[in-house]
Formats: structure tokens, C-alpha cells, sequence
């Protein structure tokens, strides 16, 4: 742990980056055909009740991270073997975003330039912003918030202005009945990206007033929801369902048919701005997760040294991981959606929320002043 | 000094006078007491001078008849010989009877207490405060047989009359600027805050220099804390010298690594009045006009004095303008390379094929004759700024015809850069705070670099680099993008927007005491009787 | 900490030296193609055109030479199995690296668009990340992609961009042609309820003469380019041409159209006014009747009277009513001639079908099986337009020999 105080806003501004973070990049929920909107707004639903879970748990230690109440709750030996999960899970999927990423940029726009290099180059600026700690992630969060909603902005008014709005793509609602809409739900948008918000249990105690948490985080989410839901149904009504499954990237293609007034056209960089910007904060989030976890769980005196070799670790294992895209995204659909996922982000937390309410409930029994010490605690 | 020094002084006096001889500079004879006979007196004022031509030693005897003799010493061009002529010689040998009249009591005292006509008197009873006082312009009186010597203040003599400004010119605002005179400066401020409240602590720093440095603050505006900790610094400075107030900033800075400066300087006092009244401290250094402003935040720089005397809308557009300019002075180079390298599908077709007709018969990838320019252009910058002003155009000549003309006319630059050199040098001159123009600079060439081996990505990645360390920055425990990052709501009406004055309520909440923030009485917007317009009519006043 | 920075730094501007610049390409380097044409040769191979910009002779005012010394494009071809293998062959003859970004034209010859069809060749387009999706995309009409590519165009020098520009205004003012991209193109490909229709470009005068200089440097030049067909596709294969008042009304439908003008008989004299549309507005509507599809087209059309050549008395608002039905039943025929063209050869090319998938979704199930075979042209289709005349130009009247 270090030393550090984050008000509410930057919570609220790193789950909006961490959220928005890849989801916006790829063709989420498009298993969900024209539907996918609402296949993200449902699975918002359940990302906001998972948050509420990770959050309920917070306050019954208030002063402790996910991976310091696991111990508590479920006794030493076991809840280190889940810490250590919990720390390879976060490196992982740090790993996988930070893989996404490398995959996009060569795609499109670095053809040439080796996988390494350019995950090289990003987990250098991640280190050195690890290093700095939370607050300057924070920080820096709240600057690039501003200009990726600038950038969003502008996009939206110049897709607007350049007439590619065909809203009629989006129809028919329903084509396959809600049954498609809940699997992809329950498969895909429950966990990526709003289940990934525990990682955050691992950021609550350093927030300044922690009854702000709630409000930070459902507006996070809720503004994500929506904003992706906005971006895919707008990927849709502009590419039309075709294209759009069909992309690798969505939004890419969607800002590369923007042609206003034969200057404003290939706006690449947009795309490329908001994709770097994006991914940053969620490697970032992810690894700052796994390195505090790891902290705590071998009770290394200084992370900021532990900080260089794991990142090293998650850059091979982002190459690794791998051998072209398409595995890589069958892995991440196979493994990690089905297993990974329901298990870190739904199953485990769920049942801690149990024992934590069994103990604590039984500890109310035994003596009314525990209940009161825990609240004092918890104002405090 | 150190205490310890004083307890055993007797001891070290004897073993130590055949080796002062030899170092006149050792410390440890200064704590010595003052010897009782003038003739000594003199005699090792000489020899601790060094027999300097500006220490001008008057001697005048006092009372003859029981051969009481005094001396008048002081250094010749810091003090006003006016004073010491009228006020202290004349007046010695005016009232030489005062003490035949009262023998009984002690001359040194007379002296003191009749006869010295002047505001600040001081009694030494050792060496080192005689030194001090005589080196920063006062007159020290001995008097025979007395071990003790009076310093009385006369300072003064040549300084720079009060001049507008060089740096931070206004069009509208005061004219006056700081002097190198310290005294000087402190009185300007003095002038504008006229409240007992504006505290000025001074010391001196410099083992060697013994320079004045001033600490000035709001008592009660001012946060204790930030005072405390600008204290503690400036005491904890050991250094033989500070020519500059640049010499305080390096030492005690708080973060060296990194090209953006964490203090503001100016020489206005405006300025210095400003920041005071918004909770800041300032360190004036004597023998600079160059003040220094502390806690800083980066917003600061893009900020100019005339913002608050004119109106909030055209203050808000030229600070708009001013962030556009920096980010322009920073990447404009590096995205020409990153555009014409890397990303030629972002370039319309038309200007595509312009850019790439000029670019045919250059001899050189893109990146080299950026770096060709930009080099060239830093060094005419140079020259000119060191250049005599005689030869200033001349040069400017010569660098016009070089780069603009020949070197297009040759092939070996394209028109393209030029026009891209020349933008990024006038956004670089436009930027209102030259420590941060001079970062830019700096920061331009790695953005160059970046931009020539990885594109925009590596700009981007540059521009995160760049964000995240000066969201790191602290400036006394202010970080230094307040109130952006982390956001103060209540600190954004004086950001990158300024909002009109009857709105800007209160203080930053980050540098002001936090008890008292508001600065101004509820209901300041300006309320005109309205007299024309949509305004409800009533008759009897028209019949009237 | 000192020392992590160190190390970071270190390793930065070893990254930094050591990686080279993989993606670099610089501007000298580049061959800009303007435009791409594809061609089917007597073997079954591709035959692919690139018409690469010459910059210094195009940007002129540079340097006292100004733009005349050579020809404005260069135009390379080869001829290969694949799409990508035929862009490489190529690169034995170019001088620079093939650079697709600016490519904003597509032309593809007709015997290609007949006998093969734009499905398979649009792949290799898609995926390239350098290839643009708004690249416009037309048919040479009756004539080879190379050849059309070769001919040397006045005013616009490069003659991709005349032939984009040519497409853009003729669609503003006209509304007979209209510019589809690869995106429009592909979208209709993979869209069942619709086909692709695609403007065609045609060579007048020789194909020889129009690869030279002089072509440029005659007023009247020898050989032009021009819009002049719509080329109607069915399953992603050329079929058939749609010229004149069919190619409008399809246009209409379509919703393409913006300024046009219409001409109309008034008191039995034949195209005696002229009415020039402003605002249009195309809905088509489908709706099942008794289990049989059933679409309503409505056109709204606002405009004003651009020329009357025999008196009729324009400050009455009667005769005006009167016209406005005259212009409603002329639109009419073309949207009715347009649909029955379109019958006829048996493809949808308005979209009614993808129009019943979003209203209709289950009906459509059914509907979907043979569409453009079976359903669309048993279609029933009612036209409903709207005209408005809004005003009458700077005079009231015609001017009348006294």
C-alpha cells in the first residue's frame, strides 16, 4: 500500500477510462447482431449489481484491498492461493490488453513494426506511471478524460455532419428474440468490460471519502454503458451489421468513412488517440492491481521496485500469449469469458460476500459493539 | 554560528591569533570580542579588508582633553555619504563639548544616544556583526576604549532608478519594475499592499555573499504550512554564494529532474502583489529584479498579468490561444515529420502532392531537415540573444536569407518545413512565460525523435510520457496541475478560463489558508440602473 | 528511484535506436496511385491499371517551372491471378513503393463487372489497411478500366479526381449518376433485400489520342470522359445499363437526387417549362397487404420555375396548382419506368427488400428465398410524389413577341 489519497471524481474518471479502455476499440457484444446495444446496456445492468458486490464487500473492511480481506474471510492458506490467483488473473488480463492493443496497431497502421516493439514502448510509459503511483494515474486520467471526450465529441458532430447516419440498420429490434441478447449478455458484456471493475477493490481504501464510492462508481459505469452502447450502435447504423461484424475494429471504420468537405477525411488518428489513451488506463489499472496484490501478499517493502520486472512479465506474456489474432481472440472468448471470467469476477466475490455476511452476522450476535466498532470504522 | 564556539572562546583566542595572520578569512576570529584600543580596532579592520581603497576610515578625536578618539568607517559606494557627512562626521565634531560637560558617563553611550542622528543604531560587541553591518552599507562608529562598536544605517548609494519591466510587458498595467536593490523591491510591494499583515522575513544566505533574502508573505492569507516549509528550506541552504534568485530556485526546488520550472519568476511587482493575495509566498534575493512565487502551478504559465485587468472573455480567448500555442511550439515539427513519414493518408490528397512536389529534389528524409531548421533556427535564436543589439539585425538578416530564401532556392529545404520552422518559432516566442517557451524547446527536439522512429504513436505516447510527469510534479506539496488535475472545482474560474471578477469569489483552495478564502463581499456584480431597453415604464416619471 | 529512471531512460533510447523505423516511408519514396483499374484479359487473368501522380508536375507555381513539363499521372499496368499478386507484379515496373491511401478511385471494366463480378475483387480492398473504403468506385462503360485511366483531362489534371469531381456534381445537379464508394458497395453486396448499382464511366473519341499530352493542350479535346450510364448488378454481376429518365428515377428512389430539373409539357407543348428542384424528400414504404408485399413510394419535391419558353400566367395560383400536378405525373412516370426497368431484369436495386427485413422482420423469412427472382417482380408498388412549387425566378411572366 501506499501512500495516497484519490478523490471520488478520479475514481468515477478511472473506471470510465478502465471501462471504455478496449470495449470501445473492438466488436463487443456483435454476437448480439443489431441488437449489441442493448446486449451493453443489460450487461451494464449486471456489471452495476457485480459492483455493488465488490463495493459491499469494501465496507465490511473498509481499510483493506480484495486481496487482504480474501485472507480474512477465508482463512490463511487458502485465501494466499486465491491472492496469488487473483494477482495472475489481473496480470493476465493486463497481458491480453496490452496483446489486444499490439494487434490492433499493426493491423492498421505499423504493418512492419515487430509485436515487441510496440508493446515495448507502451508498458515503458505504464512502468514509469506505476511508479508514480495511483495518484498520478489519477491525475493524468483526469487530463485524458477531458480530451478523449473532446475527441468523442468531435467525432460524433463530424459523423453528424458528414450524413453517414442510417438509423434504419439498426432495425429490425429483436431479430433473434431475447434470448440471443441474454447469452451474450450472461456470456460476454456481464464480465468485459463492466465485471472488470474489481479490479478497483483493489483501489477503494485509498479514496478519500469513501461513501462517495457508490455514486463514483454507478456513474462510471453508467456513462460507459451507455457511451459504448452509443459507439456500437453508431458503428451499426454507419457500417451496417455486415461490415460491422465483420471488422476487426468497428469504430475504425467508422471514423474512416468520415469525408467532410474533402479536408476532413482519414481521421485515423482519432481512432489511434483514443486507442492508446484507452488501453493505457487499462493496462494500467490492471498491472497497478497486480503489483499492489503482489505487495501485499510477499510483503515487499518497496513496490516501486517490484514495479520493472512485472512489467517485463506481462510484456512476454502479451507476445506469448498467442501466435496470431485469431487465436488470441479464440483464447480470450474460450478461456478467459467462460472460465476466468464467471470464476474472478462473479462466483469468488459473490461467495466472500456470503461468509463476509455469515461472520459478520455472527459476530452481531456475540456482541452489539463489534457492529459498532465496524461502523466506527467505517466512518472513520 | 555555532554555540559551541562561545563556550570555549577564551581557550581557542590565544591558541588562534599567530594563525589568523595567515588566513584572513577564518571564521572563528570573527566571534572574537572587540578590542578596547581603537589604534587595534583600526588596524584589524585593515587587515580583515585587506586594505581595501572603498573602506574609508574618519578618524576625529572626541574629547581632547581626556584624548578620547573616535573613528568613522564605512565602505565607500554602498552607503550615502550624505547621511554619514551630515548626520555622523558633522555631527561628532559639532558636539564634541557634550561630553566634557558630563564626563561621568560612558562616551560610547553619549555617542549612541546624543549625538548619532541617524534611524537604525546597533551595538556590536563582536567582529562578525561589525563585518556584517560595515559589508552591507552601514557606518560603524568606534570609539577609543570601548570594546563595543555602533553601527548606524546608511545605506545607499548608485543604484538603478525604477524602470518599466524588460520581461512581461503589459499594455495596460503599472509601469514600475523591480531594481536590483532588494529594499527597493520589497518597498513596491509594500506600497500596493499597504497592511501590516505583509510580513518580510530576511536573512542572509551565502557563506561568502551574505546576500539579503526576503521572504514575503500575507500573514493570514498565506498558508502556515507552505510558509513553514519555504522557511525551513531556505535556512537549510549551505552555499558560498547566491548572485540570483536562480541559485535559491535550484536549491530548493522539488523536483530537479525535469525541464519545467516549479517556481515563478518575475520582476513585477503587480505580480508579486497578486500572487500574494492569493496565498503565495515570495522570495525576493537582493542584488536581483527577479522574485520568485511559490507554491506554482503549471496553469500559472499561461497566465499573464494584464488577464486581470482586462475583461474576462478576451482574457479567457488569449488563454485558450496561449495553451494552443504551447501545444503547437511542442509538436508541430514532430507532426510534420510523423505526417510526411508515416501517416501520409492523413494529409489531403491535394496538399499531399504539394507537400511531396516540394519535397522531390530534397536531399534529405524529413526528419534530418526538420532537425536541419530547427538546429539552425536555435542558433540564430542564440546569436541574436547574444549577440550586441548592433549586430541583432544583421543577423536576423543573414538568417532570413539563409533559411528563408538560399536554402529553399537550393533544394535542399522545402518550403514546407520552413513554414513549419517559422510557425513553431513564433508559437515558441508567443509563449507569455520563457521558462516554459525554454522547456518546449527543449521537449521539441524529443518529440522530433519520437515522431521520426514511431509516428503519432510515439507523439501520443510522448504526450502520456509528458502528462504524467507533470501531473507528478509538486510545488511545496501544490501539485502542479491544479486545479486541472486534480480537479478543484472551485479553482477553475481562474484556470484556463478566467471568469469575470465578480465571480471569482474566492482564493485558490489548494495555496490560501483555508480559513480565509473568500476575497471578496457578496453580490459584486456590477448592478447599473437600468435606464433603456425592455425596462417596465413609468408615467409619472415620464411627465416629469 | 534515481536509478529506475536511469534505467528507464536507458532503455527507451535503446528502443528508440535499435528499432529503426520499420513503418517509416518517406514522401520522395512513395508512388501516390490516384487511381486503380482492374481488367479482364483473353487468359481469365487481371489486368490491373495504377495511375500513379507525378507531384512536381502537378503542383505547380513551384520554383518559376509551373506544372507543364510532363504529364500530371504516369499509368502502370501488369496482369496476374489475384488481386495482391497483380498489384506486386506491378512493382517491377515502378519506380517507388505502391502507395494506396490516396487512392480514391476504382474503375473496373466491363467485361470484368459482367463476367466475374465486384464480389470476389472487393476483398482484397477490404482488408488492406491502406486501401479506403470511400475510395469511389465506377464500371468504364463499354470500354477497358486501362483505357479510361490512360486519357489525359483538362482543368482537373489528375484524371482520377476529375472523374470523382464529375460524379459528385453531376449527382448535385442531375441526380442521373451518383457516387456509391466501396463501403456503399460493399454494404449492398452483402445485403440480401438490395443490389448494387454503380455509375458508369465511357471513353468518347480515341482511346489513343487521349493519352497524350496534346489531348490537354487543345480547348476542344480530342477525348473526353464522361458519366454515362448506371450500371444495374445482380448478384454482385453486371446485367445492364439504366441511362437517361430510367437512371433518374432510380436515382429518385434512391433518394440520391438533390437538384435536377424537370421538364414538363404545358398546353400541349412539349418540355415548354422547366422546374429545378431544391429540396426532395423519398420514403419508400413497405407494408404486407392480404400476405402480398406492397410498397408505397412518396416523394415530396420543393423547387421553383427556372424557365417558361411560352407565356402562362405564373402570378396565378391556380395554373401554378395545375403544374405542380403536370411535374407530379412526369415524376411519377420515372419512378414507375424505373421500377418496371428494374423488374424486368430482375433485381432489386432500390432496397424494397431490405425495407421488409426491418418492417417485416418474420414476413421477410419467407419473403427471402428468391426475392429478386420471384417476390420483386410480382412487387406491387404505388407511387405517391408530392410537388410543390415554391417560386418563379426574377420574372412572372414570359416575355411574348408584341
Amino acid at each position: 500500500m501506499e501512500k495516497a489519497k484519490i478523490g471520488a471524481y478520479q475514481l468515477f474518471v478511472l473506471i470510465l477510462l478502465f471501462e471504455l479502455g478496449s470495449a470501445v476499440l473492438v466488436p463487443i457484444a456483435i454476437e448480439a447482431k443489431r441488437d449489441a446495444w442493448l446486449a451493453i446496456l443489460l450487461g451494464m445492468v449486471g456489471g452495476i449489481l457485480l459492483f455493488f458486490v465488490y463495493y459491499r464487500l469494501y465496507r465490511f473492511y473498509p481499510k483493506l484491498v480484495l486481496t487482504e480481506y480474501i485472507e480474512k474471510l477465508v482463512g490463511k492458506i487458502l485465501g494466499k492461493i486465491l491472492s496469488f490467483c487473483y494477482i495472475l488473473f489481473f496480470a493476465y488480463s493486463a497481458a491480453r490488453v496490452l496483446r489486444d492493443f499490439g494487434e490492433m496497431l499493426l493491423t492498421y497502421a505499423y504493418v512492419n513494426t515487430p509485436l515487441f516493439i510496440v508493446n515495448t514502448l507502451l508498458i515503458l510509459v505504464i512502468i514509469y506511471a506505476i511508479q508514480k503511483g495511483i495518484e498520478v494515474l489519477a491525475r493524468t486520467g483526469e487530463l485524458f478524460f477531458i480530451l478523449l471526450y473532446l475527441l468523442a465529441i468531435t467525432g460524433f458532430l463530424l459523423l453528424i455532419f458528414s450524413g453517414l447516419f442510417d438509423l434504419k440498420q439498426l432495425k429490425p429490434f429483436l431479430e433473434d428474440g431475447w434470448g440471443l441478447v441474454l447469452k451474450v449478455v450472461a456470456s460476454q458484456t456481464l464480465y468485459v468490460p463492466f465485471g472488470e471493475a474489481i479490479v478497483f477493490a483493489m483501489i477503494f481504501p485509498y479514496l478519500k471519502d469513501s461513501k462517495k464510492i457508490k455514486i463514483a462508481g454507478v456513474c462510471g459505469i453508467l456513462l460507459s454503458g451507455i457511451n459504448l452502447a452509443l459507439v456500437m450502435a453508431i458503428n451499426i447504423s454507419v457500417l451496417g451489421i455486415d461490415l460491422a461484424s465483420r471488422s476487426q475494429f468497428p469504430l475504425l471504420s467508422t471514423v474512416q468513412s468520415i469525408q467532410i468537405a474533402e479536408f476532413l477525411e482519414r481521421l485515423d488518428v482519432f481512432f489511434m488517440v483514443s486507442m492508446v489513451i484507452g488501453i493505457f488506463f487499462k493496462v494500467s489499472l490492471y498491472f497497478y492491481a497486480a503489483v499492489s496484490a503482489t505487495t501485499i501478499l510477499f510483503k515487499i517493502k518497496e513496490p516501486s521496485k517490484l514495479v520493472y520486472p512485472m512489467g517485463l512479465a506481462i510484456l512476454f506474456m502479451s507476445i506469448t500469449i498467442a501466435n496470431s489474432y485469431s487465436e488470441h481472440i479464440k483464447e480470450g472468448l474460450i478461456v478467459t469469458t467462460r472460465f476466468l471470467h464467471p470464476f474472478f469476477l462473479v462466483v469468488i466475490p459473490v461467495i466472500l460476500l456470503g461468509i463476509a455476511y455469515f461472520k459478520n452476522w455472527g459476530r452481531k450476535r456475540k456482541s452489539q459493539n463489534g457492529a459498532k466498532n465496524a461502523s466506527m470504522s467505517q466512518k472513520g | 554560528m555555532p554555540s559551541f564556539f562561545k563556550l570555549s572562546q577564551r581557550k581557542k583566542l590565544r591558541s588562534k591569533v599567530k594563525k589568523q595572520k595567515e588566513d584572513p578569512m577564518k571564521v572563528d576570529e570573527l566571534t572574537e570580542p572587540i578590542y578596547p584600543l581603537l589604534e587595534d580596532q583600526l588596524s584589524f579592520i585593515k587587515r580583515k579588508t585587506g586594505n581595501s581603497a572603498d573602506v574609508v576610515v574618519r578618524k576625529a578625536s572626541f574629547d581632547e582633553k581626556l584624548g578620547i578618539k573616535t573613528a568613522v568607517v564605512y565602505v565607500e559606494g554602498i552607503s550615502n555619504s550624505q547621511s554619514i557627512n551630515e548626520f555622523l562626521i558633522q555631527s561628532i565634531i559639532m558636539n564634541r563639548e557634550l561630553h566634557r560637560k558630563s564626563p561621568e558617563k560612558d562616551p560610547f553611550d553619549i555617542l549612541k544616544e546624543e549625538i548619532v542622528a541617524l534611524g537604525d543604531v546597533k551595538i556590536h560587541l563582536d567582529w562578525d556583526g561589525v563585518f556584517q553591518s560595515l559589508m552591507s552599507g552601514e557606518t560603524i562608529v568606534l570609539v577609543d576604549g570601548c570594546s563595543k562598536a555602533l553601527s548606524a544605517s546608511t545605506r545607499g548609494g548608485e543604484q538603478r532608478s525604477i524602470e518599466e519591466p524588460g520581461s512581461q510587458v503589459t499594455v495596460r498595467g503599472p509601469r514600475d519594475g523591480f531594481t536590483e536593490s532588494i529594499g527597493t523591491n520589497i518597498s513596491l510591494v509594500r506600497r500596493r499592499i499597504q497592511n501590516p499583515n505583509l510580513w518580510v522575513e530576511t536573512m542572509k544566505i551565502g557563506t561568502v555573499t551574505k546576500t539579503d533574502v526576503s521572504l514575503v508573505y500575507i500573514k493570514g492569507i498565506a498558508k502556515e504550512d507552505i510558509v513553514n516549509e519555504v522557511r525551513s528550506r531556505l535556512k537549510r541552504i549551505e552555499i558560498d554564494s547566491i548572485l540570483e534568485s536562480g541559485y535559491i530556485e535550484q536549491l530548493i526546488e522539488d523536483e530537479s529532474f525535469t525541464t519545467f520550472p516549479t517556481f515563478y519568476y518575475t520582476e513585477r511587482p503587480d505580480i508579486v502583489a497578486g500572487n500574494l493575495l492569493e496565498g503565495r509566498v515570495s522570495i525576493m534575493v537582493n542584488g536581483t529584479p527577479f522574485a520568485l512565487i511559490a507554491p506554482t502551478v503549471f496553469i500559472q504559465f499561461f497566465q499573464s498579468v494584464e488577464d486581470y485587468y482586462s475583461r474576462a472573455y478576451l482574457a479567457t480567448s488569449l488563454r485558450f490561444l496561449r495553451i494552443l500555442i504551447f501545444f503547437i511550439s511542442i509538436i508541430a515539427p514532430a507532426s510534420y515529420i510523423a505526417g510526411t513519414t508515416f501517416h501520409q493518408e492523413m494529409i489531403p490528397t491535394q496538399l499531399l502532392i504539394a507537400i511531396a512536389a516540394q519535397r522531390e529534389t530534397v536531399p534529405f528524409p524529413a526528419f534530418v531537415e526538420a532537425l536541419i531548421m530547427e538546429v539552425a533556427f536555435e542558433i540564430l535564436r542564440e546569436a541574436g540573444v547574444r549577440m550586441p543589439r548592433a549586430v541583432g539585425s544583421a543577423i536576423s538578416i543573414v538568417g532570413a536569407l539563409v533559411i528563408g530564401q538560399a536554402a529553399v532556392q537550393a533544394g535542399i529545404v522545402s518550403p514546407a518545413m520552413v513554414i513549419i520552422v517559422a510557425i513553431t518559432a513564433i508559437a515558441n516566442f508567443a509563449t507569455p512565460s520563457f521558462a516554459v517557451a525554454i522547456s518546449a524547446r527543449i521537449i521539441r527536439f524529443l518529440f522530433m525523435v519520437v515522431a521520426a522512429t514511431f509516428g503519432f504513436y510515439g507523439i501520443i505516447l510522448g504526450i502520456l510520457v509528458l502528462a504524467i510527469h507533470l501531473t507528478s510534479l509538486r510545488s511545496f506539496g501544490v501539485p502542479y496541475f491544479a486545479p486541472l488535475a486534480p480537479l478543484v472545482p472551485s479553482g477553475l474560474g481562474d484556470s484556463v478560463v478566467r471568469t469575470p471578477m465578480w465571480a471569482l469569489k474566492k482564493r485558490p483552495s489548494l495555496i490560501a489558508n483555508k480559513q480565509n478564502q473568500t476575497r471578496m463581499g457578496k453580490n459584486q456584480h456590477p448592478r447599473p440602473n437600468k435606464s433603456r431597453g425592455m425596462v417596465p415604464r413609468h408615467p409619472q416619471e415620464d411627465q416629469e | 528511484m534515481k536509478r529506475n529512471y536511469l534505467i528507464l531512460t536507458l532503455h527507451l533510447i535503446l528502443c528508440v535506436l535499435l528499432s529503426g523505423c520499420w513503418s517509416k516511408k518517406e514522401l520522395t519514396d512513395l508512388a501516390i496511385i490516384s487511381a486503380m483499374g482492374l481488367d479482364l484479359n483473353d487468359k481469365g487473368e487481371y489486368v490491373s491499371t495504377l495511375q500513379v501522380i507525378n507531384p512536381s508536375n502537378v503542383a505547380g507555381g513551384l520554383q518559376g517551372g509551373g506544372g507543364s513539363k510532363g504529364p500530371p499521372v504516369t499509368v502502370y499496368t501488369a496482369t496476374g491471378s489475384n488481386i495482391i499478386e497483380v498489384n506486386q507484379v506491378a512493382s517491377t515496373k515502378l519506380p517507388r513503393r505502391r502507395y494506396y491511401a490516396h487512392t480514391n478511385l476504382l474503375v473496373i471494366g466491363e467485361e470484368l463487372a459482367r463476367k466475374e463480378g465486384i464480389d470476389n475483387i472487393l476483398d482484397a480492398f477490404e482488408r488492406n489497411p491502406e486501401f479506403r473504403m470511400t475510395a469511389v468506385i465506377i464500371i468504364a462503360q463499354g470500354a477497358k478500366a486501362s483505357d479510361l485511366l490512360k486519357v489525359m483531362t483538362p482543368v482537373d489534371k489528375i484524371p482520377a479526381n476529375k472523374i470523382i469531381k464529375n460524379l459528385k456534381f453531376t449527382e448535385e445537379q442531375w441526380g442521373e449518376f451518383f457516387t456509391i464508394n466501396l463501403q456503399n458497395a460493399i454494404k449492398d453486396l452483402t445485403t440480401t433485400g438490395k443490389s448494387t448499382v454503380i455509375t458508369g464511366f465511357s471513353v468518347s473519341g480515341s482511346p489513343e489520342q487521349g493519352k497524350k499530352l496534346e489531348n490537354i493542350q487543345d480547348s476542344d479535346p480530342e477525348t473526353t470522359i464522361g458519366a454515362t450510364g448506371l450500371g444495374i448488378f445482380k448478384e454482385g454481376k453486371l446485367i445492364n445499363w439504366f441511362e437517361g429518365k430510367t437512371a433518374r428515377g432510380t436515382g429518385w428512389i434512391l433518394h440520391k437526387v438533390k437538384n435536377t430539373g424537370i421538364s414538363f409539357s404545358w398546353m400541349d407543348k412539349e418540355d415548354a417549362v422547366v422546374y429545378q428542384i431544391i429540396r426532395e424528400q423519398t420514403n419508400s414504404i413497405p407494408k404486407i397487404k392480404k400476405g402480398k408485399p406492397h410498397i408505397t413510394i412518396e416523394v415530396k419535391a420543393e423547387g421553383n420555375i427556372m424557365e417558361l419558353r411560352m407565356p402562362a400566367d405564373l402570378m396565378d395560383p391556380l395554373v401554378l396548382l395545375k403544374m405542380e400536378k403536370e411535374i407530379e405525373k412526369t415524376i411519377k412516370d420515372e419512378l414507375l419506368l424505373a421500377v418496371e426497368e428494374a423488374k424486368k431484369n430482375k433485381t432489386d436495386i432500390f432496397g424494397f427488400g431490405e425495407a421488409f427485413h426491418q418492417s417485416y422482420p418474420k414476413d421477410w423469412e419467407k419473403l427471402k428465398e428468391g426475392w429478386h427472382d420471384v417476390h420483386f417482380p410480382e412487387l406491387a408498388v404505388d407511387v405517391k410524389v408530392d410537388a410543390y412549387i415554391r417560386r418563379t425566378g426574377l420574372r412572372n411572366n414570359a416575355n411574348e413577341l408584341q
